[in-house]
């Protein structure tokens, strides 16, 4: 009696272990934003997507304007999630919160940048896109703020500017002609309800197998 | 009396035989063409490989081409999932679970995108009508680990598609002229914007898996497009989602085409006296080199099928050439090691002026 009760606490007990094992395994960068994805950027408060254009500011620093969108299918809006200059980060690894990262527009090969300049509507920092093919400067680089240990794709975290400390931010100023109902995005210096954005449409990249083991190098 | 009983036997036999031909099912190994010890990379690349092949499009005129890229499918359902593929070692095809089967198009759309009409031209030339969505190209960065190896890249693909909505649209609207009577003989032409009706549409986000594969010996800049899977248009066809490879450089080995070069440092005793080392290449395999003459700084070895492998047939491979550089000893001599040397090299002196940077 004793041996079969002793018998069905071990199986529960190594079902158990079994289980949790698998669930460990299954906790895979599948819900992470990771190295080199593309990503479309959503505002939660006023629901529109990080967008940049071949389009310049008329005023400020007269480089390339970032601009928030409604639409959900503008392929202007993907931004490329890469590492610091001369840091790259290795393709498939969860960027960790507090990380510092480049935010890289698709389209334009431009960075993510800010600068101590005016925003043209509301005052605040301006938030432009700037560099060639990829390379700007060391103001191309946001860190990624965000609760735990990893940025989790459903999740709202915080884009502070690593060089003025300012927070990616939209307050709903709109523009008029010829980027007509396209939002302000700048920078303030305050953490608030404006400036928490979601990972949405995209294409994550998931880790890879090594090709195969290196023992030195 | 015996030749009944050979007959009985030889009928038994042949039942035995086609009963267990068809009970044993297929094997999944012979279909990929891969060994069974084949590792997941192995098997993928098989079966994109065959997949492009055996596709039914491009053996239109073979009966059987939808059975075998059916068993294709099957085979590498089987073998690529690690659970799936023990239980089919042990117990063969039958063995198998009941399980939810996912159909061969989403395997082979998640390896190429949707829409099997690739083969004769990207798209049919005939649609020009058809509004397309945006393209995405994704800057895809690679080792020269891979380049070398092969490695597939596994990608969550989340995407805008459209579905159907309540309610009605204006869609293919238009500006049109029309043309208004004011008065006998009085009109006025007026533009104006016109506008079909069309079934309600929202955009809903879905995700699946793609697979892309960095094939031996890429590129840089070399696309590999995914039909489709780019972004939607409303009215229309969805764009395709490309990925560019980008080679990364290499803290030990340079590309150049299909060959590879590197630097080693030896000493001057080693480039003097001669020296055995090996060199651990991109799959960790070593490369042994020996020298018993005198290496001169600058000279180069070149090592034939060490370098990469050939894009377009992986059994041709580059070289890899080491060039070497002699590093001198740190200490500075005392006389009578400069005697001893003077004696050891029999070198008389040189001291020859040219111009060097002509070649003189």
């Amino acid at each position: 009696m004793e041996m079969i009760l002793a018998l069905k606490a071990l199986v529960k007990s190594l079902l158990f272990v079994l289980l949790w094992s698998f669930c460990e395994g299954k906790d895979s960068d599948l819900n992470y934003v990771t190295c080199g994805s593309l990503v479309k950027l959503l505002n939660t408060r006023h629901n529109v997507r990080l967008h940049s254009h071949d389009v310049k500011y008329g005023s400020g620093s007269g480089q390339q304007s970032v601009t928030g969108v409604d639409a959900a299918d503008d392929s202007n809006s993907y931004w490329q999630i890469r590492g610091k200059p001369n840091r790259p980060c290795q393709r498939g690894v969860a960027i960790k919160c507090g990380q510092g990262i480049r935010i890289t527009h698709m389209k334009t090969g431009r960075n993510l940048h800010s600068h101590h300049f005016s925003s043209p509507l509301s005052n605040n920092q301006e938030v432009s896109a700037f560099g060639e093919n990829g390379e700007g400067d060391d103001l191309d680089v946001w860190a990624v703020q965000c609760d735990g240990d990893h940025w989790e794709r459903d999740e709202a975290v915080r884009f502070k500017h690593t060089g003025t400390d300012v927070y990616l931010s939209v307050t709903g100023e709109q523009y008029g002609h010829p980027i007509r109902g396209q939002r302000e995005v700048h920078g303030m210096s305050a953490p608030n309800q404006h400036n928490w954005w979601r990972s949405m449409e995209g294409v994550f990249i998931q880790p890879s197998q090594e090709p195969l083991r290196h023992d030195e190098l | 009396m015996a030749a009944k009983g050979m007959n009985l036997c030889n009928v038994c036999c042949l039942l035995l035989y086609v009963i267990t031909a068809v009970l044993a099912g297929r094997d999944f190994y012979k279909i990929l063409g891969v060994s069974k010890s084949a590792s997941i990379r192995d098997i993928k690349k098989a079966y994109r490989k065959l997949a492009l092949q055996l596709h039914p499009d491009r053996n239109q005129d073979d009966p059987k081409a939808q059975d075998k890229f059916a068993d294709l499918g099957a085979a590498y359902e089987v073998l690529s999932d690690e659970e799936k593929r023990k239980q089919y070692d042990a117990y063969g095809e039958d063995g198998l679970k009941e399980g939810h089967h996912s159909s061969h198009n989403d395997i082979f759309s998640s390896f190429f995108g949707d829409f099997g009409f690739m083969f004769g031209g990207n798209r049919q030339q005939q649609d020009r009508n058809i509004p397309r969505g945006n393209d995405i190209i994704l800057d895809l960065e690679v080792t020269l680990e891979e380049v070398y190896s092969g490695n597939f890249v596994e990608v969550v693909r989340n995407k805008p598609i459209a579905k159907e909505a309540p309610g009605k649209r204006k869609c293919n609207c238009r500006q049109e002229m029309r043309t208004t009577q004011l008065g006998p003989g009085r009109f006025q032409m007026t533009q104006e914007m016109v506008c079909d009706e069309c079934p309600n549409v929202k955009l809903v986000n879905e995700e699946r898996t793609l697979e892309v594969e960095i094939e031996q010996g890429v590129r840089d800049e070399m696309e590999y497009p995914f039909i489709g899977e780019g972004e939607p248009h409303i009215d229309g066809e969805p764009g395709d989602l490309r990925f560019r490879i980008k080679v990364l450089k290499h803290p030990v080995f340079e590309r150049r085409g299909d060959d590879l070069y590197t630097n080693v440092t030896i000493s001057l005793v080693e480039a003097l006296v001669g020296f055995k080392m090996d060199i651990v290449h991109l799959d960790g395999h070593k490369v042994h080199i020996e020298r018993d003459k005198v290496t001169k700084p600058g000279a180069r070895m070149w090592k034939k099928g060490e370098g990469l492998p050939n894009f377009d047939n992986i059994n041709i491979r580059g070289s890899l050439i080491i060039t070497f550089d002699v590093e001198f000893p740190q200490t500075q001599l005392d006389d009578q090691q400069k005697d001893g040397i003077r004696g050891l090299l029999k070198q008389g002196s040189v001291q020859k002026v040219y111009n060097g940077l002509q070649g003189y």
